[in-house]
């Protein structure tokens, strides 16, 4: 018997002694809050995001506090996974986007300091990260949108600032419409160069410096290539295979249907278009459809034209917003 | 003397898997020794981050480590034991090709991880009836073996933190004539390479018999305060420098087959932690004992 107490009292204090002393419990960081960088892990519905901010190189920046600010906050628009899907984009294909324009694309989304959802002022414009270019806030009905995106998650706390979902990424290139345009066409947007045949039209009808002008704030449904080669077909000329068979067609001609493609409405993001006629600068109307989703259909003037849709919407350019779709308007 | 002798059947050291300490509170006779050679594997698909436990390894998914060991320990003398242990380690992730592609990552790494040289040095036996204490002072050095830590958010699967490590912990070791036995080890680990230094504990309870020995352990890390917690302020993407604690339990389990050979087994898992797998494994070895 004696031998036993022996053994219970050494035991005890054994187990006693160790375990008080360095026991990891829970308890002791629980009430930590998570950083921006952390909550895009912890939440499967940023998975994406999350791998976009590792190899665009802002999960360490976004995982500490900011030094560019007094508060040491950031505020985050954090794509959602389906936001990213609207571009063709997974945690495994980013490299379908060029290096350089995910980084800027991730910075385009942050700003300094904590933006809560009750300083989303109608029209207010918001300096990012990303050269200062801005962003602008919507109201249509109840929701809430910066540019066209939708704030579809608000507030939500981090330890170093604010995460707000958005139900599409926001997309700028720091350019005017016609840079933004050479950098698709360059592949320094989607590595996969597109617009091609749009840039040498738009060389073809010397419009660079009407598109390019700072103060013109326009809105730009953009054809993307294959627009451009289903043109050609219905045209019935020999099939488009470089962009300079866009010169195959009437100089006069290109330059109306570029025009027509052009609207002198202070450059809109799709939170701003409704249904209805609107006027183009070549003087006609075009059609856009219901909103439906983030997007709208645009109709050509022709009465017999049918409605094109919107690939890519949704893209800040310094002298207007860039709408990209997939049909040539007539 | 009949006590010495059977104490002296606990020789059995089966502390070769990772996150236990490499050495146990029984001592080596003079020119006596054991070598073992083991297998380990653990595998983990959950993440203790800070503030929550995460489901899923980023970047890798899910993570599995198998480790090929070596373990060695004499007696100098009777009171002063030498160990050494080399593990071969690989870790493999479970990213998808697309992704690897994608962030130029790899989903395996291998190598040598630590050379781990230890010594401790029974001072004091106090021995009442049947029983016997005896406290054990532990010195110990870990070296890096050429591997890479330093590879950003790659080294999520790094086989080991690249640091130098000098261990210094005290030991209390109870043993009966029964059999039983229960250990205690607390000790700090210090490390250079910007890894913050650590206060581990090991309890251990187990009972030996002449056919069997089978014990339970209980560990437990806590890093300094120096540490950072991973994707939290303070964390640069160098992923040594976090802040790794946890508490672990297992089984160990020892059988001899014939004269101077035996096999050994064990499992364990972690119940909390920080920025670490929340890893489950098991393990198995040869025992020759000489």
């Amino acid at each position: 018997m004696k031998n036993s107490n022996t053994f219970k009292k050494i035991v005890f204090a054994i187990l006693a002694t160790t375990t008080l002393i360095s026991c990891e419990r829970n308890s002791t960081y629980e009430d930590t809050k998570p950083s921006i960088a952390k909550i895009a892990v912890l939440n499967p519905a940023f998975s994406t995001l999350e791998a976009a901010a590792i190899k665009g190189g802002v999960a360490v920046v976004l995982s500490n506090y900011n030094t560019g600010d007094p508060s040491g906050h950031f505020t985050v628009f954090a794509p959602t996974n389906d936001a990213f899907l609207r571009l063709g984009l997974t945690s495994e294909n980013l490299s379908l986007l060029n290096q350089t324009f995910l980084t800027n694309t991730l910075l385009y989304a942050v700003s300094n300091g904590d933006l809560m959802s009750g300083a989303f002022i109608p029209a207010n414009l918001s300096g990012s990260a990303f050269q200062g270019v801005t962003r602008r806030f919507v109201n249509r009905g109840e929701d809430k949108f910066i540019n066209g995106s939708k704030i579809v998650i608000k507030d939500v706390s981090a330890i170093n600032g604010t995460v707000h979902g958005i139900d599409k990424v926001l997309l700028a290139t720091g350019g005017n419409i016609v840079q933004s345009a050479l950098a698709v066409q360059s592949g320094n947007v989607f590595v996969q160069k597109d617009l091609t045949y749009l840039v040498e039209a738009v060389i073809y009808c010397d419009l660079l410096a009407a598109l390019s002008n700072p103060s013109a704030n326009l809105t730009v449904f953009a054809p993307n290539d294959q627009a451009f080669k289903n043109l050609g077909l219905a045209l019935n000329l020999p099939p488009f295979t470089q962009p300079s068979d866009i010169r195959q067609i009437p100089k006069a001609t290109v330059t109306a249907v570029l025009l027509s493609h052009v609207l002198g409405n202070g450059g809109k993001f799709t939170s701003e278009l409704n249904a209805g006629p609107v006027t183009n600068l070549n003087g006609t109307n075009l059609t856009l459809g219901s909103y439906n989703n983030g997007v709208l259909s645009v109709k050509g003037p022709s009465t017999t034209s049918t409605p094109s849709n919107m690939t890519i919407p949704d893209i800040q350019a310094t002298n207007g917003v860039i709408h990209i779709i997939d049909k040539v308007l007539l | 003397m009949k006590n010495k002798l059977l104490f002296n059947l606990f020789m059995l050291t089966p502390a070769i898997v990772l996150a236990q300490s490499p050495v146990s509170g029984f001592m080596k006779e003079k020119g006596k020794g054991s070598a073992v050679i083991s297998y380990a594997s653990e595998k983990y698909n959950q993440v203790y981050f800070v503030p929550s436990i995460n489901d899923g390894v980023p970047i890798f998914n899910d993570v599995k480590i198998a480790s090929q060991s070596l373990y060695l320990e004499y007696g100098v003398t009777n009171n002063f034991n030498v160990v050494i242990n080399l593990p071969y380690i690989t870790a493999t992730g479970n990213a998808t090709e697309a992704t690897l592609k994608d962030l130029g990552f790899e989903n395996k790494r291998a190598g040598l991880q630590d050379l781990k040289i230890y010594s401790k040095y029974n001072f004091h036996s106090y021995v009442f009836g049947k029983n016997q204490i005896d406290f054990i002072g532990v010195l110990g050095v870990e070296v890096p073996m050429g591997y890479k830590a330093d590879e950003g958010l790659q080294s999520i699967i790094a086989i080991g933190d690249q640091a130098t490590k000098l261990n210094v912990s005290g030991m209390m070791m109870y043993k009966n004539q029964c059999g039983i036995f229960a250990s205690g080890q607390i000790g700090n680990t210090f490390k250079n390479n910007q890894v913050p230094n650590a206060l581990t504990t090991e309890t251990k309870i187990g009972f030996a018999a002449k056919r069997f020995y089978i014990d339970a352990f209980f560990a437990t890390q806590l890093n300094s305060s120096a540490g950072v917690d991973i994707l939290q302020p303070g964390f640069t993407g160098f992923l040594p420098a976090t802040k790794v604690n946890y508490t672990r339990v297992g089984l160990n389990a020892y059988i001899p087959i014939v004269k101077y050979v035996g096999l050994t087994a064990g499992a364990n898992t972690y119940l909390s932690g920080r920025n670490l797998g929340k890893a489950t494994g098991i393990y198995g070895g040869l025992v020759f004992n000489f």
